[in-house]
């Protein structure tokens, strides 16, 4: 029992923090709030049911090739539109406020040309769904896989913000924008990475959430309040700590369903948003003092 | 002779125009708004699907009958965001400003609801459709008609009978707290009361569940040999998937809203065979002659098999508009006549109103077996006998 429910845990909160990873990234970086985030993965969701269909293109290949979408479609973002206003500070200043407002276009125009595309009738496919069984825990494959991957990621970055030399820039434009500048970082090249990476990292969460979930053209909004939610418990722009804020609201969620019911589960997850807001505002995680 | 000549040719000439009209007779227009966007966006396609292969089929026989005069038929349509105030506004439009000659229903009852007054006021009359909830019955009868057998009154006392007759003697309820399931469960449990049974669980949750570990750990302890998830769609997904997972051994299992989608056998496969669910539906239902024909033909254009609720009270509402308009032409209130008096012969058998309620459809439950909807409650309308659950 108890090791079913940790189980349960681990598997939503590694979706949580994967979800919120790819958010953070593009906000700690580009001070951009992508509203659309959840949209990205409604994208993932898609191409996972489409190449599986179509092609007959398993779930784990297509990881790739909605990264590979995804993150284009962030290159394209960040060319098209991201890169001018960014490169003059008071643009950039502006358009901190105005992404919310811009993301939320690309969010109508990505929902309802998908809907427009495919119609809003809801997909599914069957992938990795046998149940295994050990130490206490049956789980399905795809939940496995779920866990797996989202693990792998958040480690992966972890480990590449803290010992690749490009990492050390990435979290120097997150820190100080400027002085990273001055002291030789290529902040242009570091954002559209971060884009790309971020987007990306979305497309993946998506083709992994097609595995449990029905998949529609209005799937992604909860992703992207799970995710705002996420960063902000750990801190806007912490990356590790966004990770750990994730696993923390999954077993926030999970065991305080079990302790009280689950008609408590929005009280739990956003009385616990406004406790950190009022009571400390730079997240869980954060420092005293936000650095910017 | 030349006056001869003269008259033969306005004769004539009087023929063409006589058979040109004809040909290009107005279409019917017909206007309807749904919920293209928004919270129902998902619930959409089913519905005009129906629509759209219901004016194939009347324009491919040659028109609509109006009276006895063969018309095409056209849709006047737009999208209310999932919003019943936008309906409402678009309802008004469709009416005084695009003067449509018909109208069909948009989704949901919230929107069912909201329209009520609307074509009351301007003595327009509509056949609803998707509308499922006891609130129907205070809908003053006169413009608006609910062909559905989804009552919840009628749901919670005909399903106790049923898991009564099956040998259920205990039930776990897991409801999710939108209205349609709450109503249903107002009516389930005092029902399964009468019927002594036990409800050892009897839990909510909330829509945007993620995770049923819980609810689905403390029913399996229960020892319940029914659980009755009164599920929207995503948690019907939701609930699936865990119940395998966790190895819910039940023999009686409900899922709610969802399990007639097409995309729900698709995600879960064999996993939900032998899962019951809501309708009054079926293709398989041999008395209903038109019904097979209707599923063949919706599979044939969508190359997917129809919502048996949405899709089949959808297109049901078009056949019951269609046949009140072959006697009563597009006169409203020889409709309004026509609808509240005449039987329908429809792909769900025969249709009669009293008041808003078709009171001849009875409240009929289905079965998933092997991949087809089958009925299986009551005896009066089944076409398979229930299976017990035997395994994910």
């Amino acid at each position: 029992m108890s090791t079913q429910l940790l189980f349960a845990a681990l598997v939503a909160g590694s979706l949580y923090a994967l979800v919120a990873l790819g958010l953070n990234l593009v906000y700690g970086t580009l001070r951009l709030l992508n509203i659309a985030h959840g949209d990205l993965v409604m994208i993932g969701a898609y191409v996972a049911f489409w190449m599986l269909s179509l092609l007959g293109m398993p779930p784990v290949l297509s990881l790739f090739a909605a990264a590979a979408l995804c993150g284009g479609f962030g290159w394209l973002i960040y060319v098209g539109i991201f890169r001018k206003l960014l490169s003059t500070p008071a643009l950039a200043r502006r358009l901190e406020a105005n992404s919310l407002i811009l993301f939320y276009g690309v969010s109508v125009i990505l929902q309802n040309g998908v809907s427009l595309a495919f119609t809003s009738t809801a997909r599914g496919y069957q992938y990795l769904n046998e149940v295994h069984r050990f130490a206490g825990v049956a789980a399905s494959g795809n939940r496995l896989m779920l866990l797996g991957v989202a693990l792998v990621l958040c480690l992966g970055m972890l480990l590449f913000l803290r010992f690749h030399l490009f990492g050390w820039s990435l979290r120097a434009v997150i820190e100080r924008r400027d002085a990273a500048a001055v002291v030789g970082v290529d902040v242009d090249r570091v954002q559209m990475a971060t884009i790309c990476t971020g987007f990306a990292i979305a497309g993946v969460a998506g083709v992994l959430v097609s595995m449990t979930e029905q998949i529609t053209p209005f799937m992604g909004f909860p992703f992207t309040i799970a995710a705002l939610v996420v960063i902000v418990l750990g801190g806007l722009g912490n990356i590790f700590a966004g990770i750990v804020a994730g696993f923390a609201l999954g077993f926030i969620e999970t065991f305080g369903i079990a302790a009280t019911s689950a008609t408590y589960r929005s009280i739990l997850i956003y009385g616990l948003f406004v406790a950190v807001l009022l009571l400390r505002p730079q997240g869980l995680f954060g420092k005293a003092i936000q650095a910017r | 002779m030349t006056l001869l000549k003269k008259l033969k040719s306005i004769i004539a000439a009087g023929a063409v125009l006589a058979a040109g009209v004809a040909q290009a007779e107005e279409p019917v227009r017909i206007g309807y708004s749904m919920s293209l966007t928004g919270l129902f966006a998902q619930a959409a396609p089913s519905q005009v699907n129906a629509y759209e292969l219901w004016e194939d089929q009347v324009n491919a026989a040659g028109g609509l009958d109006v009276g006895g005069v063969k018309r095409p038929v056209e849709f006047v349509t737009y999208d209310d965001q999932s919003n019943p105030a936008n309906a409402v506004r678009i309802y008004e439009k469709l009416i005084t400003e695009d003067k449509v000659d018909l109208l069909a229903a948009p989704w949901s009852t919230p929107i069912h609801l909201a329209l009520a007054p609307i074509l009351s006021r301007h003595k327009f009359p509509m056949v609803g459709n998707t509308a499922a909830s006891v609130q129907l019955r205070e809908v003053a009868p006169g413009y608006i008609w609910f062909p559905t057998a989804v009552i919840p009154d009628k749901v919670g006392e005909e399903l106790a009978a049923f898991m009564k007759s099956k040998g259920v003697t205990s039930a776990a309820i897991l409801s999710n707290v939108l209205p349609l399931s709450q109503e249903i469960k107002s009516f389930l449990v005092p029902a399964l009361e009468k019927q002594g049974i036990a409800v050892p669980v009897n839990e909510n949750y909330p829509p945007d569940i993620k995770d049923l570990t819980t609810l689905l750990t403390q029913t399996n302890e229960s020892g319940a040999d029914a659980v009755i998830m009164l599920s929207y769609p995503s948690d019907s997904f939701l609930f699936a998937a865990q119940a395998k997972e966790l190895g819910v051994k039940a023999p009686f299992v409900l899922s709610l809203i969802g399990a007639t989608f097409g995309s729900y056998q698709q995600a879960l496969g064999e996993s939900v065979n032998n899962i019951v669910t809501v309708g009054h539906w079926s293709p398989n239902q041999a008395a209903w002659p038109k019904a097979k024909p209707f599923f063949d033909a919706y599979k044939a254009k969508y190359n997917e098999a129809p919502d048996a609720l949405d899709s089949a009270l959808a297109y049901m509402s078009m056949e019951i508009l269609q046949q009140a308009v072959a006697t009563a032409g597009l006169d409203k209130e020889k409709i309004r006549e026509a609808v509240s008096t005449m039987t329908f012969d429809t792909i769900n058998g025969p249709i009669k109103f009293e008041g808003v309620q078709n009171t001849m459809t009875p409240t009929s439950f289905l079965q998933i077996q092997d991949g087809s909807l089958e009925l299986v409650w009551p005896d009066s309308v089944k076409t398979k006998d229930f299976r017990p659950k035997t395994g994910w």
